[in-house]
């Protein structure tokens, strides 16, 4: 188990940050015009896409000033009680042990729908009397529902970096891990990103974790990723999903077709379900939806798809019973997938090798590969001479010897004496 | 060096060579002193004689050049209706030259045919009955359709006794300077239970790595053999490792081309050798004729099949509770 790499590495200082230089200086700002007095506006909304440093700044800020950071988690503003709890904090001056707070509300729009319409109308009474900085972040401060609560707060937008920025971080964060990487491989990462930071770092962890280097080949594979949202949170939110209806969410998010996510929660799911009934449960959930991905193939019914969804996301969040939420595992590229590319090559010399043995063996290609290949093997092991005679006689070639053998070595004695 | 699989080298040439199958033998040899053949159904377990039997009818009723009359297809590599339409059609219709009028088409694994190519090929047998007979070999005539078993002789082979087979052995270790011990040739009875094929390549294996053959040697040969070690994966899942026994799964499935059957089948065998109670074992077995159904259906392998390990897996996890 590890720890994730966004919380070893997060920067501990403003100057960390990958890029928003201005937004962070006008944060700064705001912040330090608090020893003042009580500005304008009593709150600072930033806002910004996902990844782009938006809490890590607030978060960075208030330990570079010695403010104590309080932050509420978006489940919390549902309840009254919390509203309340949150408003006692922001009318006072400063915290118990007579140092300066901040008040963080993060993932503002994360939450909030028409069953509490009046979160933000309380949020914003808040505001208008706080006696202490506020920091509102959500992604986008021009949600209609904001419309009154922006007018009190100053806006500050927090915007992509650069490509070049984020490998630049990536970079140092492979120094402090002792790995070297190839620069092109972390532009790579750096640019598939798009401009989400933590997903690059988290991209980064999930390929480099436990190596010595990082090339380019290790990477490339991530072009069937998409960037809406990146592979990792979709297989998140069904091997981790609390609801039937949040895990099905996920194959729209997800920009590989449902088969390659199929792969990916096949390959993913069994490392993060560590009872064994739980994992029973949604491997059996998996071979379900295969089995309707079958009759869809027989009928030709395409409406079955909705089974197949169904017990591919749902089937496998709600097997999660009594499985513990372990610490860190990553995600992994479906390895079956390689192993089926990598296998035709050798599906098709078995294929040949098969015919080379029912040319002399009065056995289907197909038995022959079952009941001669092993024996053969044995053979080819362990009699060079009896191997080549055999070789000979089935007329193999290189290929053919090899395949048998399993080494180049052993091939190598066997196929000199055939020349 | 003149070497081969033993296998070949020591296949009878002639239907008088064939130590066993004594009234399959007479049968076949009163057809070449008659000069007829009828259409044959030769049925039976593998490694017992039944291509071997053929080849030698056709041998002995034409000679040496018995090649020129003789077609062998396999219908497990050629199963589709495309090959009895055109390939057999072909053969059977074109005449023989010589004193015999017929051609003999062996059709190896015919109960690999599909029933559509088997609707078909009963046309061709009966149109060209004059010109060619069939001989057709199968694991089980009871994939053959009705109305061709009824066209055929049926010969029934069975696994070799322990008596002859034990003769055979001897014969090519003999032949080949093996020194086979008494339990070696035991071990070997044991392990392939009267299928000849099976023996000898087995035999051959053992003396490719030493030239006295006892009964250990036999058990690591057959042990190498099979790339399909289902019981050690069997127990890496019930040992708790899924991801381990995934792993050994796919490999049988992907580098050594096993198939998903053929490994379910050796899973419900494995169930009943399991030291685990009693019923769960019928618990188990429940799921994998679920798993098998779902296979033929044409479901993907090792999604199925890894659903059957994760079930192994929670097994264990009981069991050590």
């Amino acid at each position: 188990m590890y720890a994730a790499w966004t919380v070893k590495h997060k920067p501990k200082s403003t100057a960390e940050i990958v890029g928003n230089h201005s937004a962070i200086k006008a944060f700064h700002d705001w912040v330090n015009s608090w020893s003042k007095g009580v500005p304008k506006k009593r709150a600072a909304f930033l806002y910004g896409p996902p990844g782009v440093g938006k809490t890590v700044s607030v978060e960075a800020l208030a330990h570079g000033l010695h403010m104590e950071l309080v932050e509420k988690n978006a489940s919390d503003y549902r309840t009254e009680d919390a509203i309340n709890r949150f408003a006692g904090l922001a009318s006072q001056y400063a915290s118990l042990f007579g140092g300066s707070r901040i008040v963080l509300l993060d993932e503002l729009d994360g939450l909030m729908g028409n069953a509490d319409k009046g979160g933000v109308k309380a949020i914003t009474s808040i505001v208008k009397t706080a006696r202490c900085p506020i920091v509102i972040i959500a992604n986008n401060a021009y949600d209609p529902r904001f419309r009154t609560l922006r007018s009190y707060c100053l806006l500050i937008n927090f915007k992509k970096p650069m490509a070049s920025s984020i490998a630049k971080r990536l970079q140092y964060i492979c120094e402090l891990e002792g790995i070297q990487a190839d620069e092109n491989a972390l532009k790579f990462l750096a640019q598939r990103s798009g401009g989400d930071v933590r997903s690059a770092v988290n991209d980064l962890q999930a390929l480099a974790q436990g190596k010595k280097r990082l090339t380019y080949d290790d990477v490339s594979w991530l072009a069937y990723r998409d960037r809406q949202e990146s592979i990792f949170s979709v297989l998140k939110m069904i091997v981790y999903g609390r609801t039937t209806y949040g895990a099905k969410q996920a194959v729209d998010m997800a920009d590989v077709d449902i088969d390659m996510l199929f792969e990916w929660i096949y390959e993913n799911a069994p490392a993060h379900l560590t009872d064994p009934h739980d994992l029973a449960e949604a491997i059996d959930a998996l071979a379900v939806a295969d089995v309707y991905r079958g009759r869809i193939r027989a009928s030709q019914d395409w409406s079955y798809m909705r089974y197949v969804i169904d017990f591919m996301t749902a089937g496998v969040a709600m097997a999660r019973q009594n499985s513990k939420v372990g610490g860190w595992i990553p995600f992994k590229f479906p390895s079956r997938i390689m192993m089926l590319s990598r296998s035709k090559a050798q599906r098709a010399l078995r294929k040949r090798l098969g015919l080379k043995i029912r040319r002399k063996c009065h056995i289907s290609a197909a038995r022959a590969s079952k009941e001669f290949v092993p024996f053969l093997r044995i053979i080819f092991k362990n009699d060079v001479q009896m191997a080549t005679g055999i070789a000979k006689w089935l007329d193999l070639d290189e290929e053919m010897v090899e395949y048998v053998v399993g080494t180049k070595a052993k091939a190598g004695k066997i196929t000199a004496f055939l020349r | 060096m003149s070497f081969e699989m033993w296998a070949e080298k020591y296949r009878p040439r002639s239907l008088g060579d064939m130590v066993d199958q004594k009234t399959i033998v007479e049968r076949l040899t009163s057809f070449v002193k008659a000069r007829n053949v009828p259409h044959c159904i030769f049925a039976g377990p593998p490694g017992t004689g039944k291509t071997t039997a053929a080849l030698c009818l056709a041998r002995d009723l034409y000679g040496e050049g018995y090649r020129e009359h003789l077609m062998e297809l396999n219908a497990s590599d050629e199963r589709g209706i495309n090959v009895v339409r055109e390939t057999i059609k072909t053969f059977a219709r074109s005449r023989s030259i010589g004193e015999i009028p017929f051609k003999i088409l062996i059709l190896d694994e015919a109960d690999n045919m599909t029933s559509d190519a088997q609707q078909a090929l009963r046309r061709t047998m009966e149109r060209y009955t004059e010109t060619c007979r069939f001989i057709m070999c199968a694991n089980y005539s009871g994939k053959i359709i009705e109305p061709i078993q009824s066209r055929c002789a049926p010969f029934r082979f069975t696994f070799l006794p322990r008596e002859e087979h034990d003769t055979y052995i001897r014969h090519i270790a003999e032949r080949e300077n093996v020194q086979l011990l008494p339990d070696g040739i035991e071990a070997t009875f044991e392990v392939c239970g009267g299928d000849l094929r099976r023996a000898i390549n087995t035999l051959q294996s053992a003396a490719s790595m030493n030239k006295q053959v006892d009964a250990k040697l036999i058990y690591s040969v057959t042990g190498k053999a099979s790339p399909s070690d289902v019981q050690k994966m069997l127990n890496t899942a019930i040992d708790g490792d899924f991801l381990g026994a995934r792993k050994q799964l796919r490999d049988m499935l992907q580098k050594y081309g096993v198939a998903g059957v053929d490994i379910i089948r050796q899973i419900h065998r494995e169930i009943f050798r399991l030291d685990i109670p009693e019923p769960l074992k019928i618990k188990l077995v429940g799921i994998t004729g679920e798993v098998d159904f779902r296979l033929v259906e044409g479901s993907d392998e090792e999604v199925q099949l890894s659903a059957l390990l994760a079930r192994f897996v929670e097994v264990g996890y009981e069991l050590r509770k």
